[in-house]
């Protein structure tokens, strides 16, 4: 399905690169510093997970990397594009068209119903025929018979299946995950966490994912640790990108 | 329908509490200020045309040289398409019976009344009729005090010159009578085209010619634009006049509603702005979500604004569904009251208001939180982000406060009730900044326990600001509706005042001088208790500050007074009614000086220590302004533009004498006696115009009690929608308190003593602001006296405590009803 950028990700590699990235947020009497010199380079189609303590910084860096938000000081990149100086609506025009989201809380709308909830992106895409790709997804991940229902008539699993599907519709290049299993038990977090891997394969998309859940980031290619605003890569890992080590 | 457009359809906004509170607001505000402002529209145009009536046409032109204006005139004005009738009066002795006697006889075309009908009887015992035209060719409709002077019947005949004519029927009223004192002698309507057969009126005799024209106001207009030049000094135009007891009472009505339609639009504004913030705070997570899938800020602005205009519509829409049937009961209401039917005009200007009413409350107050939604970062999916406390901008309020205001001047063009208003509201929130620095400063101290009113004093401390905006808004809410309560209150109380059961419903005029202590006599005896007795002489304001006053006043002002005789007096007391706004009263023994009607002071452009120069017959007489004071024209007694002191420059004037006593309708039969004892004085019966006085009064009344009752519902709107705005939190708060091992009973109690202590607050606040603003406008806007109104004062404060107290305890049911563990789990 995603061919062509699978040809090219394997000419120029680097999908997302952080360079001395910072954040710091002022407080009343006080500035608090979030995150510290981060340096990171992720290749297309790689999965990536970040761990590390609650309060660490984690989710911080999920949102700079999606262009979620600016940094204090250094520059993300994207695709080739350097978001960090993009304004906010080109930085949501280029989420539009190449990134991806999983929350841990689902932010599905609740008025919305499953398969409306997976044309949104595509509408905003300009997609030519939502329906037919937002139903076809929702096939895809077991929902084929709950199209209709809105998020409070499904359960939490069925609801992160809606959000994963809502997630690749729009044929993302980057897929960020922030605790896609966190509100789940684990038997349902076990099974979304299969679905979220087996779509990621099958599209070939670049997966970062923040995560507390051993078993899921053992799944991914890299770990990085986060700890007081700064990364490390575990040396134990099987870690053929030393570059990317802060 | 796609997902994006399905975000902004009002049938999912419905399922949004806000979004249900912001509509029902716009529909609530929509319906009062449409159903208002037609109903005045329509209460205008009645106005004008009863007002109209009084003339018996929408102008009249009189020539008082005894000349008729040539016949071009009248087919200039039928060519303008404006409708034209003529009639001729004159003084002239009747016979009949071998009695004779002195009437005022008015000769009218068939035309004649072009407004207004003409009243008339039968026979002394028949029912009374109406008629659109006066008596036939050879017939006479005469007062019923003529009967029994000639000593004639219905059906006999009585002679006017030459001629002899068959009494038909007797006058109860002439449209264009009014309370025109000037009909002294007894009235004879006939035709005119029997005036020439009298052969009365020749070259040189005292006749009045005049035209009466009624048509389209530009018509109008322009018909005198043409005229004005070919006018002749003895020519006088007139227009409505003013200053009819009726108009007055309507008038006061119309302000009333005026006021209530502008509260209705604060409420609104309050409601919508309270509402559609707390929407916009229950949105952030959305907008958040869209920027995430890839929505420009632009897009969010789009996304929103379409919502603001539906919302709008459904508002307009709705509102006038439930108006227009209303304004239709009204008006039938109306029709009854004046026994005639009222057209049912649909006034497309009226409903501008309205419609300002929607979009002005939606674009001032709701959008501005609504647009800060574009703010909203994207980042806030992840996790909420500082600085989003949803604190308004300053700009914001200064936008909505402007706009509101002009919203209520646009609606009610009475500069005076928006400063009453804006200065009550002001007044409200500098009281509200002493007591928000009163409670940081006293509460900060009290610590909590196991105590409700400690709870209850330190949630109030802990959240200050809540607290301090929610008694803002109670505060604002009850200063309204009791502004509106305690005027209307007032308002009937002087209407009822004004019109007591025992208000003078008949006038004496034209008591000689010799005659008073007979007339007094004769109604002492009977136990008819007399007003007092005013003298009066006839006579013409013709100079001002020695210049003919023609020259010095403009033509525009078309002033009335100035063309016709005013009816002068002397007095050493200040009527009880009236009241001196500038100089001072007649000092005991000052024999100088006049004192001026306020209204026509202000007209004439006349100040203190002007020179009036009179003409009273043959005579000139000249006096300084040394007070302007105003009256009471709906009194229905004696009332007079010009007041001399006693023993000043109109004594030695050839006076008559003028009173007003109450007859009971048991007694109404004395009158005959009274006028064979006194046939020279004139009995001007207004009985029946003061009963229907009372009955608009009373129906009006109704009308505005159907209305208060609508806009106490938008105040009810507001209060819901501040206390379900913080419904949630409160909610959360209660399933905590209940976790971490709070009695409920304990909890219960600190939530009503809380809430009772910002309702107790509130009242506090709102009674005060609102006495402030009815100070404000029954000195400016209803001219009646200011009162303290102790019981409202004094009760507001408890039952907004106890009200709000109950409010409180109703929230707290769900969190009471259920395990907290379910709670904090729903409430996620």
């Amino acid at each position: 399905m995603k061919d062509q950028t699978t040809t090219t990700s394997d000419i120029a590699g680097i999908m997302l690169k952080a360079t001395n990235l910072s954040h710091r947020v002022d407080l009343a009497d006080d500035t608090l510093t979030i995150l510290q010199g981060v340096n990171l380079e992720i290749k297309r189609a790689e999965s990536v997970a970040i761990v590390g303590r609650s309060g660490s910084g984690k989710t911080t860096l999920l949102g700079l990397l999606a262009g979620l938000d600016t940094p204090s000081e250094g520059s993300v990149e994207l695709d080739g594009a350097t978001i960090s100086s993009l304004s906010e609506d080109d930085r949501a025009r280029l989420r539009a068209q190449r990134v991806g989201f999983v929350f841990q809380s689902f932010q599905l709308l609740p008025a919305l119903s499953a398969i409306e909830n997976v044309m949104l992106p595509l509408e905003l895409g300009g997609h030519e025929n939502p329906e037919a790709k937002a139903k076809d997804l929702l096939v895809r991940v077991g929902l084929g018979e709950r199209l209709h229902h809105t998020p409070r008539q499904l359960s939490g699993g069925e609801q992160q299946r809606v959000a994963i599907a809502r997630a690749f519709a729009a044929d993302p290049i980057v897929l960020f995950a922030d605790e896609p299993t966190g509100n789940l038990d684990n038997h349902t977090g076990q099974a979304i966490s299969d679905l979220l891997m087996a779509l990621n394969r099958e599209q070939g998309t670049t997966l970062v994912m923040v995560t507390h859940d051993e078993h899921l980031a053992a799944r991914c290619k890299r770990q990085l640790h986060i700890e007081a605003g700064e990364l490390s890569e575990p040396a134990t890992q099987n870690a053929p990108q030393a570059e990317s080590i802060a | 329908m796609g997902a994006a457009k399905k975000l902004s359809s009002v049938r999912r906004d419905w399922r949004e509490r806000d979004v249900r509170v912001v509509l029902a607001a716009l529909i609530v505000a929509v319906a009062t200020v449409a159903t208002i402002a037609l109903f005045a529209s329509q209460l205008q145009s009645t106005l004008i045309s009863s007002a109209s009536s009084f003339l018996a046409a929408d102008r009249k032109l009189e020539a008082e040289n005894g000349i008729p204006v040539p016949p071009e005139w009248r087919e200039e004005a039928e060519r303008r398409g404006l409708k034209t009738a003529e009639m001729i009066e004159f003084s002239t002795m009747v016979f009949g019976n071998d009695n004779f006697q002195l009437v005022a006889a008015k000769a009218v075309n068939d035309d004649y009344p072009l407004k207004g009908e003409v009243e008339y009887q039968l026979g002394e015992d028949a029912p009374r009729q109406v008629s659109a035209r006066g008596p036939d060719r050879g017939n006479v409709w005469i007062n019923p005090r003529l009967l029994r002077l000639l000593d004639v019947e219905i059906g006999g005949s009585l002679e006017i010159g030459n001629k002899a004519l068959t009494v038909s029927g007797l006058l109860i009223r002439e449209p264009d009578g009014g309370f025109s004192m000037a009909a002294l002698a007894p009235r004879v309507m006939m035709h005119s085209d029997d005036v020439a057969a009298t052969n009365v009126v020749q070259q040189g005799s005292r006749v009045e010619y005049s035209y009466l024209y009624a048509g389209e106001e530009s018509d109008l207009n322009a018909f005198y634009r043409w005229l004005e030049p070919r006018l002749e000094p003895s020519h006088e135009w007139e227009s409505i006049r003013d200053g009819e007891a009726l108009s007055q009472s309507l008038l006061k009505a119309e302000r009333f509603l005026l006021l209530g339609g502008s509260l209705a639009v604060l409420l609104a504004a309050v409601a919508v702005a309270v509402a559609s913030r707390q929407y916009a705070m229950n949105q952030r997570d959305t907008v958040a979500l869209l920027k995430t899938l890839g929505l420009s800020s632009h897009g969010i602005g789009q996304l929103y604004i379409g919502r603001l205009a539906l919302w709008g519509l459904v508002g307009i829409v709705g509102g006038l569904l439930i108006a227009l049937p209303i304004v239709w009961m009204l008006n039938s209401l109306v029709a009854d009251l004046l026994e005639r039917p009222v057209d049912f005009r649909l006034d497309i200007l009226a409903l501008t208001p309205a419609l300002m009413t929607a979009v002005v409350s939606l674009f001032a107050f709701a959008y501005p939180p609504i647009r800060r939604l574009r703010n909203v970062p994207a980042m806030r999916v992840l996790r909420s982000q500082p600085g989003e406390s949803g604190r308004e901008a300053w700009l914001d309020i200064g936008i909505a406060v402007v706009a509101v205001f002009g919203l209520v001047w646009l609606y009610a063009r009475e500069v005076s009730l928006v400063l009453a208003l804006l200065g009550g509201l002001a007044a409200l929130l500098g009281i509200l900044m002493v007591l928000g620095w009163l409670m940081v400063i006293g509460l900060r101290r009290v610590s909590g326990g196991g105590n409700a009113w400690r709870l209850a004093l330190v949630a109030l401390y802990r959240h200050r600001r809540a607290s301090l905006s929610q008694i803002a808004v109670f505060s604002m809410t009850l200063m309204l509706a009791c502004t509106l309560v305690l005027v209307r209150s007032s308002l009937l109380d002087d209407w009822q005042a004004q019109l007591p059961e025992d208000t003078p419903n008949h006038f004496l005029i034209n008591i000689a001088p010799d005659a008073v202590d007979d007339v007094e006599d004769f109604l002492q005896t009977r136990s008819l208790p007399l007003d007092t007795l005013y003298p009066m002489v006839r006579g013409r304001l013709t100079e001002l500050n020695d210049q003919p006053v023609k020259e010095t006043v403009s033509k525009d002002e078309r002033v009335g007074a100035l063309n016709r005789e005013l009816n002068l007096t002397w007095m050493d007391q200040l009527p009880a009614d009236n009241r001196v706004v500038d100089g001072e009263w007649f000092e005991e023994g000052q024999r100088s000086g006049v004192s001026v009607e306020a209204e026509l002071a202000e007209k004439l452009g006349l100040k203190l220590g002007d020179k009036l120069g009179f003409t009273i017959g043959s005579d000139k007489v000249s006096a300084e302004i040394t007070s302007i004071r105003t009256v009471q024209w709906d009194s229905m007694k004696p009332n007079f533009y010009m007041a001399f002191p006693p023993g000043g420059a109109l004594d030695a004037m050839p006076a008559t004498w003028i009173t007003s006593f109450h007859l009971p309708a048991e007694q109404k039969s004395e009158l005959n006696e009274f006028s064979r004892k006194f046939p020279t004085i004139s009995v001007l019966e207004v009985d029946h115009i003061i009963e229907r006085i009372r009955s608009i009064v009373q129906q009006v009344t109704q009308a505005i009690e159907a209305i208060l009752v609508l806009i106490l519902a938008a105040a009810l709107v507001v209060m819901a929608a501040v206390v379900s705005a913080t419904l949630q939190d409160r909610q959360r708060e209660g399933a905590l308190l209940r976790t971490l091992g709070g009695r409920q009973s304990l909890l219960v109690r600190s939530t009503m003593v809380e809430f009772a202590l910002l309702g107790f607050f509130a009242g506090v606040l709102g009674v005060a602001a609102a006495e402030a603003a009815v100070w404000a406008l029954q000195y400016r806007m209803f001219e009646g006296e200011f009162r303290w109104h102790w019981n409202v004062v004094l009760s507001i404060p408890l039952i907004s405590a106890v009200l709000l107290s109950v409010f409180g305890r109703l929230q707290l049911r769900p969190v009471l009803e259920v395990s907290p563990m379910l709670l904090l789990r729903r409430l996620e």
